[in-house]
């Protein structure tokens, strides 16, 4: 029955071992489950239900309760902007209408060669760099119009396997919401969280 | 002004590496972890309670009191709520970013003094770096044997697990939290008879204190409470991070004494307004705060008390600015949509009201409005919260509901005639953003430095 | 709840709406009120579910330090003192605002809804609601009804989620089969994507709903309720007996909808319970007498067909006397007709060759009069519960959820003893599995100690063991066994055997057993002459046993068959063997709805009333007495079986004088002990529950010793397990198509291990050889079934009988 790859397998039960309840790992099961598949499928939610000991039905009520467990299949680069209020009062539609314009996928969509999808989301928590935009939840703060246009191409072009904070920032990037200090040779692999315990850490280093 | 920092210190003094356990330690850290372990409960929970350390999450109360209330039962479980996700806040982000030991010690302590053996940090979903930042901190600590079996060779065990949150900003709410680690779907649990320190994760007694607050520990404990008293003003002791964003010159977060003025925080210490603009209004505690406006409120001292006596609060700590340029249309209809797309879905007044609420001030904002709108926004609020007052009578399960019902007190309060403009003339009177000059040079550097 | 108040406990004062009045501590305020006359208007509360406070209908107004605080009464409960307003402004403006946030985003389609005229949605909206919708914005939109289950069909935006009908399967069924999906303005209910909602109790979901988002294919459309005709009965299709009310129109039954009791079924009811009477109207329908004609069955006039049987019987009777008569079936009947058969036989046929019991086989005085019998209500007490016996939510899914909630809510310990995954195992504290025929194997161990965690569990001061035969290949007499195991175990012991046919502990009350009386009587001195006044004298020499009869009619010693509503050919596994011995019958009469595979032999059939066609009184496993009551006329000239068994007594000049179903209860009040002072008059629903029959004259259970006992488990590798499901091809089912369709049919099922083995995949044709049969079934590969055990679901259509003996090959068919 089992569709996972040993390495995933071997994360699942170092997860699930951590918690009292076995239950309590529905949540990174479900990254895992996307990870494994690029996307959160049906079968990836049977293959949690077993892991758990859940129906399907209960377990894909968990999962769609959430906004990150995409169970729709999802570009390279997810590009999510933040229109809530901080971002909204700095520009932070105008940001969005950008990153659709250069991108020509509208958000809640994937552009056809499956590189980019693009969303509009609540805040991220950037509120003194609004405004702010994350691609595969890495984050760029105090965006323009034009930067995040310069970004979108960025990502075309380059194609960066990991996907990391501090070079977007850089690049793209203006106002923080604090001193990043340090970099970080860590990033995203993927549209999902790059997480130790998800085997989701990406180095550029590494390369 | 010259503020007394204590969560954000070690991160201004090491910028470079304040979030390593080896800074940590040269700067005193684990040093109060090793007391704890051989305080008793009850000392413990006296020294908190004493020290008036007051909950950053939003709710305001005393954690000392928390952790005396927690039931007999065993085992009990702590839950460090980093799930910071109400616009406007961003200030759990820094601390687990730059200085996450500090909140491990502190996790330290407040296990000794809860008897919990598995704790467990819950981080939004949206928040992958200052989870990799935490979940680095605690592998060190582990190597260091300062978590695990038998903590600095104590007999007392302690595991820490870093969660991931799957993007829902209810789950912030300490029962829907428990829930959702519980694997369930993030509702909020009905209180009575689900408080956590009862019936928490797994039914049994649970801790569940935000990640300021359990940041501020390790400090009490060196200093001693009555020394973090005496940062006092009035009741509120200690700092208290504020989250400053909007149309100000310095966004941030600024860790301040409680008592100075909202006029001191928005032109002193944010730098004023942009462009030197006129100040139309803030939300002094996050999005679900209700607004203050210059007229009235800019020289009232930042206290708990003087907050809800004028009729909103502290929360989580975020002010909100905006300028005259601003429409309070757009924004209300922003924050409201925010908590009619983040509401559970439980409870049929916020599950509904919320979404119509977005839906009539959308079509104001697009100049569709009617006259009887404005009168139909404040009686679907009333729906959701009976007579409009502070604190909401609530007709849900949780705050959520009546959260989105600020904004509208608002409009009523103050922008009624900006409102009626909109639907008059069929059109938002206001230039939108994208005519103002955002794109300011003032925007590199960082924050708050 | 179903919890009786504690009289110990000091009960609290609280004062609603200024009338004061005692409520027992614990209570939530909602009820408390509704207990009291105060109705609290609510859509998400379910008495007999946890409430959640969910959807804000209920909210009230209590006194609190702070000020009158706004709170759901659903779920707070009561406090001494407390003072509560159900009808401040302060609770109208919540109560209107709820309701307007509910209608807000519902369709405006009540006059095509099912639920239209019992909608509390409705109901509420007329009374309190706001009038016209100042909701102008796009209401939300789904596709229309969406079938989950072959059953039930889901209208999206007519659902308010409640979350009754997640709550029922989740914690009432226990198959969390639907459940809410997505967050917010965009929560819906639903399945997960091609995994029906195909649970035994999908029907109570319709009936909880509190709006027509759920509805029933069988009832769809059909009617209005308010040109139903009702009435309240008895469920009859299993021994719990539930409570039910049945609505007719037109003479037709359109539904059938469980009704609240402590006692039986909290208001539940298997979908078999529930759209278990299209049968009732088939097409195949016995409406006339028929008689063989040259070898045909023709249909003929009553007085023809009740003549030919009274002359045929007293000519066999004149030759032979009465050991050349016997009887066999009644337990799908009342008692009434039950009293009626036993009268017949042991007066006008003087033969004790009567046997209700087709293949259960446990002694009747086991099943009738064992000491210590359980009531139902004792599961809510008990400490541990033992379930060795068949798969409850297969056979006895009433009882299964009396069970279940006994172990999930109530705390009890659940051991639980089958040769295969259960319905149970999932709330079970420990589950042993074992070879099918090695029952008295591992009792033996158990006694022997090697199952230490099972005995220890077994000495609690109050355990429920509910024993039934789990398996064909397992000994009638196990369950005896075990049950006096356990007896001599535990402190307080109280035992529920379990049969299948729904009236089987009635008809047996009434002596259809062959050393059994009326009234649980032992066949011998004092019985008869408790009944001698109005039987006279009767044969005393114990009769035969279905079993013994159907050989004894093979051998030509019983010449004559009375077969009342019975279909021993597929009602046993032993059924094919008795093919030969009823064709070999001399004379062979049959009362039944239906020409079915055992009576199609006979001389002559009485078309005979079902269900809801006659009135009468049934008796289920704990020993209740309740009203079985009538709705409908049967079809054609069919008729009540006590009327036509006294028409031929009478023609036959040994009449039983017996004039009607009331004067018959009458009747056995006045000659069996037990049932003494019950009156039809007591058993008005509105009035009791039914009322629980003592047992006089209660048999000690016996301890077959081990060595004596059953077949030792067999050696070879494979064990073939024959056990029952809810749905088979069972007279009744076979004429109730949509029940009959969800039926397995020939299928077997094999433990992956074995599959790998023997070459079996899933859906794969497979063949299965015992000694009695062979035949082709349909692999389906589960962990359910143990290792080394092959499970084969009893009287499937289409599915080759295979006997009970467990030896069995399994081969896959050579494609
Ligand atoms: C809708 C809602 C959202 C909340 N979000 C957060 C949050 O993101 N972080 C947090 O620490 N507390 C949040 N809270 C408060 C928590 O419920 C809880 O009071 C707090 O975590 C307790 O920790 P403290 O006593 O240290 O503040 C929220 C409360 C509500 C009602
Ligand atoms: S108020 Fe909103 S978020 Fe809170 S429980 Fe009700 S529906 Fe959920
Ligand atoms: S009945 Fe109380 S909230 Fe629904």
């Amino acid at each position: 029955m089992n569709r996972w790859s040993a390495e995933t397998v071997a994360r699942a039960e170092e997860i699930v071992a951590r918690y009292p309840e076995k239950r309590s790992a529905v949540m990174p099961l479900l990254y895992l489950a996307m990870i494994e598949d690029r996307h959160l499928t049906n079968e990836g939610m049977e293959e949690v239900s077993r892991w758990v000991g859940l129906t399907p039905a209960q377990v894909r009520s968990v999962a769609s309760f959430y906004t990150m467990y995409k169970r729709e299949p999802t570009g390279r680069y997810l590009v999510s902007c933040c229109t809530s209020i901080s971002c909204m009062l700095l520009g932070g539609d105008e940001v969005l209408q950008a990153v659709e314009d250069e991108s020509g996928v509208p958000h809640g969509e994937t552009g056809e060669d499956g590189l980019l999808s693009v969303e509009h989301v609540e805040c991220i928590g950037a509120c003194g760099g609004a405004p702010a935009v994350q691609v595969n939840y890495e984050l760029v703060e105090g965006l323009t119009p034009e930067k995040a246009r310069d970004l979108i191409r960025w990502l075309r072009n380059a194609l960066p396997e990991v996907v990391n904070a501090d070079e977007m920032q850089e690049l793209f990037g203006g106002r923080r919401s604090f001193d990043w200090a340090v970099k970080e040779p860590w990033g995203a692999i993927g549209p999902f969280p790059a997480f130790q315990p998800l085997g989701t850490v990406g180095s550029e280093t590494a390369e | 002004m010259s503020a007394p920092l204590i969560v954000t210190r070690r991160m201004m003094e090491r910028p470079s590496d304040s979030h390593t356990i080896d800074a940590y330690e040269e700067t005193g850290g684990y040093v109060q972890a090793r007391r704890a372990l051989g305080m008793t409960r009850d000392e413990l929970v006296e020294t908190v309670k004493s020290s008036g350390l007051l909950g950053r999450g939003g709710a305001a109360f005393s954690a000392g009191l928390k952790w005396s209330f927690l039931a007999p039962a065993r085992p009990s479980y702590l839950v460090v709520n980093g799930d910071e996700s109400e616009p406007g806040t961003f200030k759990d982000r820094q601390l687990l970013e730059r200085d996450p030991h500090q909140m491990l010690e502190g996790i330290i302590i407040t296990a000794v003094a809860n008897e919990v053996h598995h704790a467990f940090v819950y981080i939004r979903g949206e928040y992958p770096k200052p989870a990799r930042r935490v979940q680095a901190a605690v592998s060190d600590a582990y190597s260091k044997g300062y978590l695990g079996k038998g903590i600095f060779g104590t007999d007392f065990d302690l595991e820490v697990v870093v969660h991931l949150g799957g993007g829902a900003y209810i789950c912030g709410e300490e029962t829907a939290l428990i829930n959702s680690l519980e694997g369930k779907r993030g509702e909020p649990r009905i209180k009575p008879p689900y408080f956590p320190a009862a019936k928490g994760l797994y039914m049994m007694p649970t801790i569940v204190n935000n990640v300021e607050t359990v940041s501020n520990l390790a400090h009490i404990l060196e200093m001693g409470s009555d020394e973090y008293t005496k940062l006092a003003h009035q009741t509120d002791t200690g700092t208290f991070m504020f989250s400053v964003s909007g149309h100000v010159k310095k966004p941030g977060n600024y860790e301040l004494p409680h008592g100075i003025t909202w006029r001191e925080l928005i032109y002193d210490v944010a730098g004023g307004m942009r462009d030197d603009n006129e100040l139309k209004a803030w939300i002094p505690g996050g999005a679900s705060a209700p607004w203050f406006v210059p007229e009235h409120h800019l020289d009232l001292e930042i206290t708990k008390d003087a907050t809800a006596a004028a009729g909103s609060m502290l929360g989580s700590g975020a002010v909100i600015v905006m300028d005259h340029t601003t429409c309070t249309v757009r924004a209300a209809e922003r924050l409201v949509r925010f908590f009619a797309h983040e509401s559970c879905g439980q409870c049929t007044p916020c599950r509904e009201g919320t979404t119509w609420l977005e839906m009539i001030l959308q079509r104001i904002e697009d100049g569709q409005g009617r006259d009887v709108d404005l009168p139909l926004l404040l009686d679907v609020s009333d729906g959701i919260s009976v007579g409009l007052g502070w604190p909401p009578r609530m007709t849900t399960i949780c705050p959520l509901g009546p959260s989105a019902v600020s904004p509208i007190i608002a409009l009523r309060n103050y922008f009624q005639d900006e409102v009626m403009e909109h639907v008059r003339g069929g059109a938002c009177p206001l230039p939108p953003v994208a005519q103002q000059q955002v794109i300011a040079g003032s925007r590199q550097g960082g924050g708050a430095e | 709840m179903s919890e009786s108040i504690n009289p110990t406990v000091e009960p609290l004062h609280v004062i609603v709406d200024g009338q004061e009045f005692e409520v027992a501590p614990g209570e939530m305020l909602i009820k408390a009120a509704q207990d009291n006359g105060t109705y609290i208007p609510r859509f998400c509360w379910h008495e007999r579910m946890k409430p959640v406070g969910m959807c804000r209908m209920c909210l009230v107004e209590v006194d609190s330090p702070r000020g009158p605080m706004l709170v759901p009464s659903c779920t707070t409960p009561v406090a001494e003192a407390m003072v509560v307003d159900t009808a401040s402004p302060t609770v109208k403006k919540a109560q209107e605002a709820v309701l307007e946030f509910l209608l807000a985003n519902h369709p405006l389609d009540c006059p095509v809804c099912d639920k239209g005229g019992e909608c509390p949605l409705q109901d509420q909206a007329l009374s309190h609601g706001p009038g016209d919708s100042r909701f102008v914005e796009i209401k939300r939109h789904y596709e229309k009804p969406i079938p989950i289950s072959d059953l039930v069909l889901l209208d999206r935006e007519r659902c308010i989620l409640c979350a009754r009908c997640t709550r029922f399967s989740e914690e009432i069924s226990g198959d969390p089969l639907i459940e809410f999906q997505d967050r917010g303005n965009g929560t819906e209910v639903n399945t997960f994507p091609d995994l029906p909602f195909s649970s035994y109790f999908s029907g109570n979901t319709v009936q909880i709903c509190p709006v027509g988002a759920l509805t029933a294919k069988p009832y769809r459309f059909r009617a209005r309720p308010w040109d139903l005709t009702m009435v309240e009965s008895s469920g009859m299709f299993d021994t719990v007996h539930p409570r039910i009310s049945i609505h007719a129109s037109q003479n037709q039954i359109l539904r059938i909808v469980g009704v609240d009791n402590d006692a039986t079924n909290h208001g539940w009811l298997s979908d078999k319970d529930r759209f278990g009477f299209e049968y009732l109207r088939s097409e195949q329908r016995l409406t006339l007498p028929l008689v063989r004609r040259g070898g045909e069955l023709v249909e003929t006039t009553w007085s023809e067909a009740l003549d030919m049987v009274a002359n045929r019987v007293d000519l066999i009777s004149d030759e032979d006397g009465g050991s050349a008569f016997a009887v066999i079936g009644g337990a799908h009947g009342t008692n009434e007709d039950a009293y009626a058969l036993s009268k017949f036989a042991r007066v006008s046929l003087r033969t004790n060759n009567i046997d209700c019991r087709v293949d259960d086989a446990m002694a009747p005085h086991f099943l009738a009069a064992t000491v210590d019998r359980a009531l139902i209500s004792d599961l809510d007490t008990a400490d541990t519960i033992v379930v060795w016996g068949p798969d409850l939510k297969e056979e006895n899914p009433t009882l299964y959820l009396r069970v279940r909630r006994a172990a999930q809510e109530l705390g009890a310990d659940l051991v639980v003893i089958h040769p295969r995954g259960t319905g149970l195992d999932d709330r079970a504290t420990r589950k042993l599995n074992y070879r099918p025929g090695g029952g008295f194997a591992l009792l033996d161990d158990i006694a022997s100690g090697k199952h230490p965690d099972v005995t220890a569990l077994l000495v609690a001061d109050r355990v429920v063991v509910i024993v039934g035969r789990a398996s064909a290949a397992d000994d009638p007499r196990l369950a005896e066994s075990v049950a006096a195991y356990v007896r001599s175990k535990a402190g307080s012991v109280r035992i529920l055997p379990l049969a299948r046919r729904a009236n089987t502990f009635g008809a047996l009350d009434m002596g259809l057993a062959p050393d059994l009386l009326p009234g649980r009587v032992h066949l011998g001195a004092i019985g008869c002459a408790n009944l001698a006044a109005s039987w006279g004298d009767i044969p005393t020499t114990p009769g035969k046993s279905t079993a013994e009869i159907l050989e004894a009619l093979e051998q030509g010693e019983v010449r004559c068959l009375f077969l009342v509503g019975a279909d021993p050919v597929n009602d046993s596994t032993r059924g094919p063997g008795w093919v030969e011995a009823l064709e070999a019958a001399e004379y062979v009469v049959a009362i039944d709805l239906f020409v079915n595979d055992s009576n199609r032999v006979a001389d002559v059939i009485f078309p005979a009333l079902g269900f809801a066609e006659k009135e009468g009184t049934v008796t289920n496993l704990e020993g209740r007495v309740q009203k079985a009551n009538a709705l409908l006329p049967g079809p054609g000239q069919s008729r009540v079986d006590w009327s036509i068994l006294s028409d031929i007594a009478t023609r036959m000049g040994r009449p039983i004088g017996l004039e009607s179903a009331e004067i018959i209860a009458k009747e056995i009040a006045e000659v069996s002990p037990a049932y003494e002072g019950v009156t039809w008059d007591l058993l008005e629903w509105e009035k009791h529950d039914g009322v629980v029959v003592p047992i006089s004259g209660a048999q000690p259970i016996n301890h077959i010793p081990v060595a004596l006992a059953g077949a030792p488990p067999p050696k070879s590798k494979l064990a073939l397990h024959v056990a029952r499901t809810l749905y088979d091809d069972g007279v009744l089912m076979r004429h109730s198509p949509s029940l009959r369709k969800l039926a397995p049919g020939p299928v077997v099922h094999l433990n992956p291990a074995d599959a790998l083995r023997i070459g079996a995949e899933a859906a794969s044709a497979m063949s299965v050889a015992t000694k009695d049969g062979e035949g082709v079934f349909f692999a389906v590969i589960d962990d359910d079934t143990p290792k080394g055990v092959i499970y084969v679901p009893f009287n499937q259509p289409g599915a080759v009988p295979l006997g009970s003996d467990p030896a069995v090959r399994v081969n896959p068919v050579a494609k």
